[in-house]
């Protein structure tokens, strides 16, 4: 592993409970997030994600194993953790007696930002998540996805490097989602190295340049979310084509791999070579004198990646 | 150079610890339900016992005074702020069960700043209250005879109180994580006051009741609250006055610093 990477995590324990009888929430989870990435880290509901969280943010002390994040140990340096991280948790509340202005200005003192930064930062945050407009009426006024641009913005105040994000998402409606999103694409443009847990497929899909599965206190798969889809499987290619070319476009495709069922008018192949085998699949329906009327590739989800890993789903278990 | 870091940390925890004191202030400003009662029934006690009980003064024991109002104002200042002070201590409570104290957590901010921020709100609104009843009061016939300085030693001392106070309570929110459970503890500060000299002199009273009005530290906070408003500004009533509350804040804080050890450990 790195050291300059600025997450980095080994065998990784937390138990919970009595020492007779111990719930091993995360067990032995190793993490090496790189600069500059988006990692994702997916799982169902008590896979271990926020406790791993809380660990790597100093909020709870491991029961074994160590990490160290933005170059420090998060048990024996945890202040100089906390000065270098970004923070929103799913269950850390937004105080609703206090306007977002209050509450910017509050988690700018409790950063030790200098007393003449403070009202204008807490302006350019407010600005950039696109609260001005709301900054001086109380929180608790605010809807799910206010208070979450908002939760982002408190955890941006000292410009981390590195940032937390507890399950960004959950709750939110489809478009308060893709403006977070599109906030978390900015911040990594600018050079945050982001950490994000997740039990969305598509959200983790969307914005991690890596992710972790983890399922039971383990993690069971890590990787780039293409490959780990690619492990699973080749991807199928669906085109169509006019009928009266249909035998010959079905044994142009059965030379790049397994015919698959698909809809009736269509016709589908697992290309055994991967998604690199379009271009040559195009160009022989092409010297066939073939028209592709639609062609489109599917990569398999991470869902199938997650049921290959775990034997179990995580679509539906939300 | 490191004198010159040291007081910078310095200054930023007392920054921190402004900045959170004045998030406890607002946040009671900003809920009257929760202010309301710790003034009204306060008043109410008063404006009963002034009116219902004000031939009692000619009781013997009964200590000499221009009326029962004068009599019954320290009574009125502690009732009000150990009320006060629950509603400090279930707050911390609920920032507990809401999360928002894993927020302050998270920060790089002074664990104890935390503590010491929500006790000195507490000793705020102790202080406000004590010059609100004082000041309120005085129309309807109220004297102190210990004057400016009386009324100031008074002001210190509601204030101390209020940290006293909101020390156990601190302690019990930070112990449970339940502001329930603070809330729970409010009938049990009822009894302490009603078995002190709040509402009538030790010297009327006999039996068990006077025994544990005599044991009770709050019989000598009010008393010398009293004798700074009765007798005047003299130096047994201020130490009665500055040196029982204190006392009882140095218990309480060092219970809440302990509960506070605790539940940073237990993360």
């Amino acid at each position: 592993m790195s050291s300059k990477s600025p997450i980095v995590a080994s065998r990784l324990v937390r138990h919970f409970g009595s020492s007779d009888n111990p719930v091993r929430a995360v067990d032995g989870v190793d993490l090496e997030v790189r600069e500059g990435e988006i990692f994702g880290f997916l799982g169902p509901n008590g896979a271990g994600k926020s406790t791993t969280v809380r660990m790597l943010t100093t909020l709870l002390r491991p029961t074994s194993g160590t990490a160290h994040v933005a170059g420090f140990d998060i048990v024996r340096e945890a202040d100089k953790v906390r000065r270098n991280i970004g923070v929103a948790l799913q269950d850390a509340a937004i105080d609703p007696l206090m306007t977002g202005h209050e509450l910017l200005e509050l988690q700018a003192v409790l950063y030790g930002i200098a007393p003449a930064s403070v009202k204008p930062r807490a302006g350019e945050l407010l600005e950039r998540v696109g609260l001005t407009a709301a900054a001086d009426r109380r929180v608790g006024t605010y809807s799910g996805g206010m208070r979450r641009r908002l939760d982002l913005a408190l955890s941006l105040i000292h410009e981390p490097t590195v940032l937390f994000l507890d399950e960004p998402t959950t709750g939110l409606d489809p478009m308060s989602r893709v403006t977070l999103w599109d906030e978390v694409r900015r911040l990594n443009k600018e050079g945050t190295t982001v950490l994000l847990t997740t039990q969305y497929l598509e959200e983790a899909d969307q914005l991690a340049d890596r992710i972790a599965i983890i399922d039971g206190g383990k993690i069971v798969r890590e990787g780039v979310p293409r490959d780990l889809k690619a492990q699973v499987g080749a991807p199928t290619l669906l085109i169509s084509v006019d009928a009266a070319h249909n035998d010959a476009a079905a044994r142009v495709l059965g030379e790049f791999g397994d015919m698959r069922p698909t809809t009736e008018g269509a016709l589908a192949v697992g290309l055994s070579a991967g998604a690199r085998a379009v271009t040559d699949v195009v160009r022989r329906l092409d010297e066939q004198g073939i028209v592709v009327h639609h062609l489109e590739l599917n990569e398999p989800s991470l869902d199938d990646v997650f049921a290959e890993a775990t034997g179990h789903r995580l679509e539906g278990e939300k | 150079m490191t004198s010159t870091m040291t007081t910078a940390r310095t200054v930023g925890s007392l920054r921190q610890t402004l900045a959170m004191s004045k998030r406890s202030i607002m946040a009671l400003v900003r809920q009257p339900a929760l202010v309301i009662p710790s003034i009204t029934f306060p008043l109410f006690f008063a404006a009963l016992g002034t009116s219902s009980f004000g031939r009692a003064t000619g009781l013997p024991g009964f200590p000499k005074v221009d009326s029962f109002l004068d009599f019954s104002l320290a009574g009125t200042i502690v009732q009000g702020v150990l009320f006060g002070s629950v509603q400090s201590g279930s707050a911390l409570a609920t920032d507990i069960e809401n999360g928002f104290f894993y927020r302050l957590l998270a920060s790089p901010t002074s664990r104890l700043g935390i503590l010491i921020g929500r006790l000195m709100g507490a000793a705020a609104y102790g202080a406000a209250q004590t010059a609100f009843f004082t000041v309120l009061l005085i129309p309807f016939g109220l004297h102190v005879k210990g004057g400016v300085p009386g009324a100031i030693v008074m002001l210190v001392s509601g204030g101390l109180t209020a940290i006293a106070i909101a020390g156990f309570m601190a302690a019990m929110a930070l112990r449970t994580g339940s502001s329930e459970a603070v809330q729970g503890v409010f009938p049990l500060v009822f009894i302490a006051l009603f078995f002190s000299s709040a509402f009538f002199p030790r010297q009327t009273m006999s039996g068990a009741y006077r025994h544990i009005a005599d044991a009770n530290p709050i019989s000598y906070l009010i008393e010398g609250l009293r004798d700074l408003c009765i007798t005047g500004f003299t130096a047994s009533a201020c130490a009665k006055a500055l040196l029982v509350p204190i006392g009882i804040m140095v218990v309480s804080f060092a219970l809440a610093l302990r509960s506070l050890a605790r539940r940073v450990a237990a993360q």
